[in-house]
């Protein structure tokens, strides 16, 4: 019997020919990272194309007698006449664990001198988002440990919310604390054996930064003992143009494995006005029509189809999501220019951040007027839901009134006291950076704001009660913020208990 | 040389008006050269360079290029001719070469399509493995 196997192997063995069907064609033009290929009859949209010498290509556009490649790398070498092959491979990433605290190009090529990436699966780096049988409605909070946000624009996972605004006005701080809040969740659960928690996993991705600033958020991330939950995805401005574009889909793959293998996903893309304008550079080289701005007329698609991909799967598709906190940079403080109004209509909601507010000292500068999450407050725990519910109008309804009262009108004493309570509120959400606060504190201290327990305070003593409080609680009543913690709402006996401690507090407290 | 819409619309049409039954008539390509001189239309100078990339094209995606290593019998010849016939179709033009950089075996090449059987390519392959 092994031999009739044998002899039958050695029959196939002998009919494969070893003569391999290639599809080849030319360099007809390269410059600015594009080539125009002719022939490749047969490339296949987005395939990776072999120029030889290690230099691969991305086809991008297929026209009736030649193809549009971007080229991944170094194109200098590239000459007129020169022969291409294609693959029939997708462009890919590695995906997987083994990228967690690695810094890796937008190939997903370490970039941070620590060695190969270990990583046994790859991922295309465009694929269709989720579809709706696939979906769920978001549910689970990501506690980003700013108390503006997790308070009043609270953000779900499988979200995407938009961070917004002029330049130096925090926004990449937004997402580094984000990462840091949930690194530190995550170290927590580690510790303490809780099975119950979903660590959330950070992707970062740098576009068109200085590389001084992506070195200085890896630092940041390194200090805070971040980096084990993180990968940072980076195509600074020296990159050429190609790479800042496939950046976040490469991020954003690498998210999608975490997603797919029931676990959760947190990206950032830093930022897409600036991957908005490679793009830009990239079709105008391919030559593709211009449009507003001159923008191609697919620049909505780009960050539609790039953030759809964010999403939350349900139970029969392992209950992972990706949530995404796209960043975009606004000029003078517009947000009506193109490429923000196409982002904002695409998210769940936007955190605005005013260059006012931030020279103002109201760090981190959220504008709340003009910040919303749109699905968030279903995945808020009840405890948050209970102390931050009216905040959003007190705030709004301070801002209305201050403006009257700077006239400088005898109010009521109604009218007084909101004002008062309303700059009480605005001291307790400026939060330093990289400072995130539990969501068992914030509940706590927002408790303390609303039942009025500042209102005797100087304003600008506020901060210096409230960091004293916090100490307070952490410190002599840890067991009621675990309880908080554990159950997650103020029941009337745990309200009673903390309304005991924070009397106690301000008793005390000179 | 600047090419607008309309020319390579022009250069298209007329390439299409010498297509005869999914193949190109070369008496038609000349005559319609020859026209196009005679009447010097509106950038007749960019059309007829479209239109000589097309035929170029055309002539590329229906020539067959053999190259071995040595001098190929004439019976393997024909075989050779006879499959890339049945798989391409008639009207493909077959040129024989010798390329003694191949070491041996054979390089067929259809427009661009390539069928790599030579050793030299095995051992680039090889190289690259390494």
């Amino acid at each position: 019997m092994s031999n009739l196997l044998q002899e039958i192997e050695a029959q196939i063995a002998g009919v494969k020919t070893s003569v391999a069907k290639q599809n080849v064609g030319t360099v007809r033009e390269i410059g600015d990272g594009v080539a125009k290929i002719e022939g490749l009859t047969d490339a296949m949209l987005n395939e990776m194309l072999d120029f030889g010498n290690g230099v691969t290509g991305l086809a991008l556009n297929l026209e009736e007698t030649e193809v549009g490649a971007i080229i991944l790398g170094d194109y200098t070498g590239i000459k007129e006449g020169q022969e291409v092959r294609t693959t029939g491979k997708l462009l890919q990433v590695p995906v997987g664990k083994g990228l967690l605290g690695r810094v890796v190009n937008a190939l997903g090529q370490p970039v941070d001198g620590k060695g190969p990436v270990k990583s046994e699966a790859s991922y295309p780096v465009e694929k269709i988002a989720p579809g709706i049988i696939r979906r769920k409605s978001v549910s689970q909070p990501v506690q980003t440990g700013i108390m503006a946000i997790d308070a009043m624009i609270p953000i779900g996972r499988g979200q995407r919310e938009l961070i917004i605004g002029d330049r130096s006005t925090g926004k990449t701080t937004i997402g580094i604390d984000t990462i840091i809040s949930n690194a530190r969740q995550n170290k927590a659960a580690e510790a303490a054996g809780d099975k119950e928690y979903r660590p959330l996993y950070s992707i970062y991705v740098g576009v068109g930064q200085k590389q001084s600033n992506i070195a200085r958020v890896v630092n940041v991330l390194e200090e805070a003992g971040a980096m084990p939950y993180t990968i940072v995805v980076v195509a600074s401005a020296s990159d050429s143009a190609t790479n800042q574009y496939l950046a976040p889909f490469a991020g954003c793959a690498m998210g999608e494995w975490f997603m797919d293998n029931a676990m959760d996903a947190l990206i950032i893309y830093d930022d897409l006005s600036k991957h908005a304008v490679a793009y830009r550079q990239v079709s105008l080289v391919l030559k593709r029509p211009s449009g507003r701005e001159a923008y191609p007329g697919d620049v909505f698609y780009l960050h539609s189809r790039l953030l759809e991909r964010s999403a939350r799967l349900n139970e029969k598709y392992g209950n992972g999501s990706l949530t995404a906190l796209p960043i975009i940079e606004t000029q003078l403080g517009d947000v009506s220019a193109y490429i923000p109004t196409n982002v904002i209509s695409i998210t769940d909601g936007q955190i605005y951040l005013e260059t006012d507010l931030f020279y103002q000292g109201v760090r981190p500068a959220i504008s709340v007027g003009l910040s919303v999450s749109r699905v968030g407050s279903a995945a808020q725990i009840k405890a948050m839901k209970q102390v931050a519910g009216r905040i959003k109008l007190d705030l709004a309804q301070f801002r209305e009134l201050a403006a009257f009262a700077q006239f400088g009108s005898d109010l009521d004493a109604a009218t007084q006291a909101k004002i008062e309570r309303g700059k009480r509120i605005v001291e307790v959400f400026k939060q330093p950076q990289y400072n995130p606060i539990s969501v068992e504190v914030q509940a706590a201290v927002l408790w303390a704001a609303q039942n009025g327990y500042f209102d005797d305070v100087a304003v600008e003593k506020v901060k210096d009660c409230q960091n004293k409080l916090t100490e307070y609680l952490t410190t002599r009543k840890s067991q009621l913020t675990v309880k908080i913690a554990k159950e997650k709402a103020l029941s009337d006996a745990l309200t009673a208990e903390l309304k005991a401690a924070v009397t106690e507090f301000k008793q005390t407290y000179k | 040389m600047k090419i607008t819409k309309q020319q390579r619309r022009d250069a298209k049409q007329l390439f299409r008006g010498c297509v005869v039954n999914g193949l190109l008539d070369e008496d038609r390509a000349r005559r319609v050269v020859g026209q196009v001189v005679a009447q010097k239309p509106r950038g007749y100078v960019a059309i007829l360079a479209h239109f000589l990339r097309l035929v170029k094209l055309d002539v590329a995606r229906r020539t067959a290029k053999i190259e071995s290593a040595i001098q190929l019998p004439e019976n393997l010849r024909a075989s050779v001719q006879a499959n890339l016939e049945r798989r391409y179709g008639p009207g493909l033009n077959v040129s024989f070469s010798q390329n003694a950089g191949l070491i041996g075996g054979l390089r067929v090449q259809v427009g661009s399509d390539v069928y790599e059987g030579s050793i030299r390519a095995r051992l680039a392959e090889l190289a690259e493995s390494f």
